[in-house]
This record gives C-alpha cells, sequence and structure tokens, in this order.
C-alpha cells in the first residue's frame, strides 16, 4: 500500500507582518506546512500504521520549498521519503497548474494506491487542488472527508454535511481531500525527528519533471491588507461605579 | 555507532550548547543536540550585547558572516531620577578594535545561525522536543529521556539555562534563591536604519550600548538597558528576585515607566513593539557555580552559573562560549582516553581555571554582594547626581553659590563618610 500525502509549503503565518502602506510583508516568514495538510500527513500515517504500508510526502513550488528544515519536519511525521517539484517557475501558479504539476509528480513515483490532500491551503483555501487533480488522474475524488478506513482495494469515508453524516464507498485509487476534523497531527517524537534526518528527499526542476513549459497564468499586481480603523485612544481608568457608567456609555455611543 | 547511541548528547540550543556542539562534531564525534523550542534561539532572551573575545578564538572574523546588529562604538551610563539624567558617554574607535569589540545581537536570529553552523559541522539536530529526565545508571549519567524515548551517550552535557532543572535532577543544585537570580523584562522596538543613526548619533553599522541606574528598577538593585539593534532598539529592566520582593511596583511597569521616561520617551517615538519577553538571570556569580562534573555529564553556560550581573549590566554570553570551549577539550581529551568518568572529566574544571571565565568570576565575585549591601547606588547617588546638576544648571534668578560649596551641600546630605566607604567597597569588590 503506497499512500501519497500532498502538502503545501507557505509562509508561516504568524511572522506576516503589514507595512505602514498597508502591504504585505513576508520577510521575517519562514516557510512552513501549510496547517491543513499536517492533517493530510497524519491521516496518511495513521493508514500505513493501521494497514501497513508507506507514505510519500510530495509537493510543488518555488525554489524556495526545497528548505531542509521544512523536509525534516514533514519526514518527522511518518514519511519515508519526499518528491519535490522545486522550481521558481512554479511560482505563483493557480490551483489547476499546481493540479497538474502534482500530477506529473504522481505518474513519475507511478506505484500508489491512494491520494490524500489537504481540504484547502492555508494562505488561499481554494478547496480546488484535490479535485482537479482526481480529475487530471482520471481517479474518483472526493472532498471534506472526516474519517477514512480501508478495506481491500476501496476506502470506506465519512463526510461531516451540514445535517448529516454521508457514509461512501469509493475504489481505490482515489484522490481524498481531509478535512482538520480528521486527526490532531502528532507531535514529532526525538527518535522520530532523529530518523527523519536519514530519510531520502528527492528534488526535481521542473524539466525533470517534464512540465518544463509551464508557466505562470497569474500575475499579483497588489495585495494589501484591510485598512485599519484608527483607534480612539480613549481610556477609561478605574474601576469605580462611575468609570464602568462611563465605559458602558461609550461602547453603547458607538454602537448607536 | 547505532542509531541510538551518540558521542555526545547536549541539552540546550542556546549558546552555551550550539557551540558545545560545533566544536565536537567539528573533531568528528556524532553528536546530538536537543532544544525544546521550535529553532534555536526561540525562548532565549539577552539584553544584548555580546562581547567577541570569547566567540572571535572559535570561529575567527565571525562577525563578517554571523548576524550581529551593531558593533557598539558608544558606551553610555545613566544615573536616572524620576525626573532627571545624568550621563556619561564613552565613545571611542578603541572600542571597535578587533578582540574588545561588542556587538548588539537579537537571539533569535543569531543563535539560529549557531545552530547552523554546528549543524553544517554535522551535529544532529533535534528541535521542538524537551529532556524530561536524564538515563542514570549506578549514578552515571547515561543518556537523555523525553517522552517515551531514550537516547544514549558517552557523555551528556547539560547547557539548558538558568533554570536548569537536569541539574536540579541530578542533585548538582538546589531550588534558585531569590538572591541568586534577577528577572529581566525586554521590548524589540522597531525603528529604522536611519532613525536609529539620528537618535543615538552613530554611524551606520555602529551602535550605542546605554544602561541606567536608579529609576528604572524602582531604586532597587538592577537597572534599565538599552541597546541599539540594526533597524530596532532592546530596552528593558534587570531587578534582583530578592529586591523586587520589596519594591512597591512590579517589573512590567518598572519597563513601562522607564519608557515613558522624559529621556526615554522621545528616542523611541514613532517605534513598533515587536517582541516583549522575559527571562531569569543567573547572578550570584563565583559563590553560586553548582556541582558542574559528574560521571558521564558536564554543566555548561547559565545553567553552570556562569554570569555575571553588575546591576546594570549583564555578562553571560561570552561566558556560555568560553565554558562552552572548556567543556569540549575536556570531552576531546575524555574521548581520546575513552574514559568519562568524573574524576577523568574533572580536566574541565582546570581548563575553567586556567580561562577567563574563572578569572573574571573570582575577579567579581563580591561585586553581587556590594551591590545588595549598597542601596545608595540605586537610590541614592541618582538624585545626589541630579541634584547637583540642577543647581548647576538651572536657573531661577536666586543668587548662585560658589560651586564647590554648593557641591558639598548634597556631597554631605549623602554622608562623606558613606560615599568614601561605598568608593572603597566597590573598588575591592573589582
Ligand atoms: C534581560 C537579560 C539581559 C542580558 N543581557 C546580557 C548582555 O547584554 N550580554 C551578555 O553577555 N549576557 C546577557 N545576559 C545573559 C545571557 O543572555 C545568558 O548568560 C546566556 O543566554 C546564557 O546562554 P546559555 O546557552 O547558557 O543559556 P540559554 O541561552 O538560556 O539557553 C538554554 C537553552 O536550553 C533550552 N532548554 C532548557 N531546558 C531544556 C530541556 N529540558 N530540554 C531541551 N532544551 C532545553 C532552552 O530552550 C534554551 O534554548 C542577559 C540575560 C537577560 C535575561
Amino acid at each position: 500500500m503506497n499512500i501519497i500525502t500532498c502538502f503545501k509549503v507557505v509562509p508561516e503565518e504568524q511572522d506576516i507582518t503589514v507595512k505602514p502602506n498597508r502591504d504585505i510583508s513576508f520577510e521575517k516568514a519562514p516557510m512552513t506546512i501549510s496547517a491543513y495538510d499536517l492533517n493530510c500527513i497524519e491521516a496518511g500515517t495513521q493508514l500505513a500504521e493501521a494497514n501497513g504500508g508507506n507514505v510519500i510526502g510530495i509537493s510543488v513550488g518555488a525554489k524556495k520549498i526545497d528548505d531542509s528544515k521544512l523536509k525534516k519536519n514533514v519526514l518527522s511525521r511518518g514519511p519515508e521519503s519526499i518528491f519535490m517539484v522545486a522550481d521558481d517557475k512554479l511560482e505563483n501558479i493557480d490551483t489547476y497548474q499546481t493540479a497538474n504539476a502534482l500530477k506529473a509528480v504522481a505518474e513519475k513515483i507511478k506505484d500508489y494506491d491512494l491520494i490524500l490532500c489537504g481540504e484547502g491551503s492555508a494562505d488561499l483555501y481554494a478547496q480546488q487542488v484535490g479535485p482537479q487533480l482526481g480529475q487530471l488522474l482520471s481517479l474518483p475524488a472526493i472532498n471534506s472527508v472526516s474519517k477514512i478506513t480501508l478495506a481491500d482495494g476501496k476506502a470506506i469515508v465519512e463526510r461531516t454535511l451540514e445535517n448529516e453524516l454521508e457514509t461512501l464507498e469509493i475504489s481505490l485509487p482515489a484522490v481524498i481531500s481531509v478535512t482538520s476534523d480528521i486527526n490532531l497531527p502528532r507531535i514529532p517524537s526525538m527518535k522520530q525527528i532523529l530518523a527523519a534526518g536519514k530519510k531520502s528527499a528527492t528534488i526535481w526542476s521542473a524539466e525533470d519533471a517534464g512540465i518544463g513549459n509551464l508557466s505562470a497564468t497569474l500575475g499579483v499586481i497588489e495585495t494589501k491588507a484591510p485598512e485599519q480603523m484608527d483607534r480612539k485612544k480613549d481610556i477609561v481608568q478605574g474601576d469605580s461605579e462611575e468609570a464602568i457608567k462611563s465605559f458602558i456609555t461609550k461602547i453603547q455611543e458607538v454602537l448607536k | 555507532m547505532s542509531d541510538d547511541r551518540f558521542d555526545a548528547i547536549i541539552v540546550g540550543g542556546g549558546i552555551a550548547g550550539t557551540v558545545t556542539a560545533y566544536l565536537l562534531a567539528k573533531e568528528g564525534l556524532e553528536v546530538m543536540l536537543v532544544e525544546r523550542g521550535n529553532y534555536a534561539g526561540s525562548k532565549n532572551v539577552t539584553g544584548g550585547r555580546i562581547y567577541s573575545h570569547s566567540l572571535e578564538k572559535i570561529m575567527p572574523g565571525f562577525a563578517q558572516e554571523a548576524p550581529v546588529e551593531r558593533k557598539i562604538t558608544r558606551e553610555k551610563i545613566s544615573l536616572m531620577t524620576e525626573e532627571s539624567n545624568v550621563t556619561v558617554e564613552f565613545s571611542s574607535t578603541r572600542l571597535g578594535e578587533q578582540g574588545s569589540d561588542s556587538y548588539s545581537v537579537l537571539r533569535g536570529v543569531f543563535d539560529q545561525w549557531l545552530a547552523s553552523k554546528a549543524e553544517d559541522a554535522g551535529v544532529q539536530m533535534v528541535t521542538g522536543i524537551r529532556v524530561d529526565d536524564l538515563i542514570v545508571r549506578e549514578g552515571k549519567v547515561c543518556g537523555v529521556i523525553a517522552g517515551e524515548d531514550e537516547l544514549e551517550a558517552n557523555v551528556t552535557i547539560l547547557a539548558d539555562g538558568v533554570n536548569s532543572l537536569l541539574a536540579q535532577k541530578l542533585g548538582y543544585r538546589g531550588e534558585l534563591a531569590p538572591h541568586q537570580v534577577a528577572v529581566g523584562v525586554k521590548e524589540i522596538i522597531e525603528l529604522s536604519a536611519e532613525v536609529i543613526d539620528n537618535r543615538f548619533n552613530c554611524r551606520e553599522g555602529e551602535g550605542t550600548s546605554w544602561l541606567f541606574a536608579g529609576i528604572p528598577s524602582a531604586g532597587k538593585v538592577g537597572g534599565g538597558f538599552l541597546y541599539t539593534n540594526k533597524t530596532s532598539i532592546s530596552l528593558g529592566v534587570v531587578s534582583t528576585l530578592s529586591e523586587l520582593i520589596k519594591a512597591n511596583k512590579t517589573l512590567p511597569q518598572m519597563l513601562e515607566d522607564f519608557k515613558s521616561h522624559p529621556s526615554i520617551e522621545p528616542l523611541l517615538k514613532g517605534g513598533k513593539m515587536m517582541e516583549y519577553s522575559g527571562h531569569l538571570v543567573p547572578e550570584g556569580g563565583f559563590h553560586m557555580v553548582p556541582k558542574i562534573i559528574g560521571d558521564g555529564v558536564l554543566v555548561v553556560g547559565d545553567a553552570a552559573g556562569f554570569c555575571i550581573n553588575l546591576g546594570y549590566a549583564v555578562r553571560g554570553m561570552d561566558f556560555a562560549v568560553g565554558s562552552a570551549e572548556c567543556a569540549a577539550k575536556a570531552v576531546l581529551k575524555a574521548n581520546k582516553a575513552q574514559d568519562f568518568s568524573a574524576g577523568f572529566l574533572q580536566c574541565y574544571q582546570s581548563f575553567l581555571d586556567e580561562s577567563f571565565v574563572m578569572k573574571d568570576l573570582k575577579h567579581y565575585r563580591n561585586f553581587p554582594h556590594f551591590l545588595e549591601e549598597t542601596p545608595r547606588i540605586f537610590n541614592g547617588y541618582p538624585g545626589m547626581a541630579a541634584d547637583i546638576m540642577t543647581d548647576l544648571f538651572v536657573v531661577t534668578g536666586n543668587p548662585p553659590q560658589p560651586m564647590m560649596k554648593m557641591m558639598m551641600k548634597h556631597v554631605k546630605n549623602m554622608g562623606m563618610l558613606n560615599i568614601a566607604k561605598d568608593g572603597w567597597k566597590g573598588v575591592r569588590s573589582l
């Protein structure tokens, strides 16, 4: 059983800063694994632990995603190996191109039974890549999955819908996108981190992966943070009756 | 070497730990470093200045490559009261000469750089893992325990910082007593390089170290500090724990008041607070050094109490480097002899004794005590200096007094004998 888990590399959210002109700065933000893909990797690892098998982590993106700390992080969470297309041609690609690039990687790996994706990415959360990847590979694709059980040649999955729990059976290989409810990603242990240092990572250029003619269709004109409201800087001090009253009056006035 | 066995395991990815690991791996030892933070430096606080002499020996010319902030070429010391501030300033090209140069640093980036050096040298870095305990067999430390995992090593080095729980577990030291530690709080405030150059009268890449005695620590043992970084200012307050109990203000309040002092506020104007942190400082100095050598184990850096708190300034980073170097030398020697007994590892103590680490700690051994015994430094002299300056410079139209007479009035208030005594004791403790 070979399980491919897809992960996106995104800038660390808490280190993204907004400049005075409302530009977004990624300068101080290191690359990290998109939060929902931690669930995806965990789901793959748990399935391999329960059913036997091998987990492979794959990712596509600009050159900077080939980061040693990040790869070690992924490998400490269960995958035995990583395959990446890291090429600046892949900067700013859209979801369809991402799905195409992932397809190229999956086809190079060839031997797989299941592909897992996160429901959406931590930065854009378009929720497109999983379904598109399934379509491109002509495989059954299903999203919003909160539980997976494997039985010979098929997967039984649960989807939590608004008012009901849907249980479906799909044949393998398939592409499944999982929600963050599916599990609690593990905190890697000392030995797992140590072992990660010895696992293999294969990095391809776009040419290597046979997608050399892929070029970004998206151009970013501008990304701005929303306008901040000016603070009133009206501070009520103390905890006396009057102070509390004045505090409440002020809030009521604003809400009017 | 089997997967689960190392020549050396180092606990703590601060300066002491990363430098020890680097030195051992460079000589070909199998080394693992375990750091509980998500990256080296993520949990570490320092005021901000490293004296380069110790690291320069290990990595010559490091300041060219390392992410240091500014070279300190301007030293200021102030006596501060609520409304006044008397400052002595010293600037000299000699401050920046190789060997006696010092740099402001931000540990988040600096420690990561050191860690990358260690990793390049072959150290296996394990971050995000806290070592919970040590494997001890018949009194010999045999490795580390983290969660369910155990890993063994010939020697384990504790570089886990001021509050070394592992050294406590071994019974090498007790819990920290209030007079053995100070607490520091610090903010990093972002300003552009140009604004900093202008406000602090610095040339590009050069910076100021500024220490304050008096009101910043509410007149108790301690003080304020300010260091200029490339595009930020580190400023904070340190106070001895035993004194903090007696103070009428909390430490965060002291920092707030320090920031809004009329001499400080304009320097920070328009700045944005980027980081707020608090940390302990070992301050007992020479008298506080606990047991640091055992069978299969050595203690380095803050964990060993290698730090001097001069009240307004703390010096620990160069001791962290210095003790790391001594420990690495001892482990390499032990590795050659394949003898990791406490007896053999005593050479760590000899290396320390020969190095600046013990010499400096000894030199300043009575200083912390002197500070605690001499509250006038923090609650008397700043006021006296301010009063003298007030009489000199504040013109009211009242008839002026001869300068000598005016000065003596303030000196007498303090007590001539007290000043002489404090001066004598202070000089002797240095
Ligand atoms: C406010 C303040 C101002 C200072 N100013 C200066 C200054 O200007 N100049 C100067 O030279 N010194 C200064 N110092 C002192 C200096 O910062 C310290 O001496 C120095 O950081 C000591 O380095 P270290 O590597 O021994 O310990 P630390 O830097 O404390 O590193 C210890 C490391 O061990 C890790 N750790 C702890 N326990 C575990 C565990 N169980 N498992 C895994 N990892 C663990 C911690 O996360 C940490 O990374 C200042 C200190 C403070 C608090």
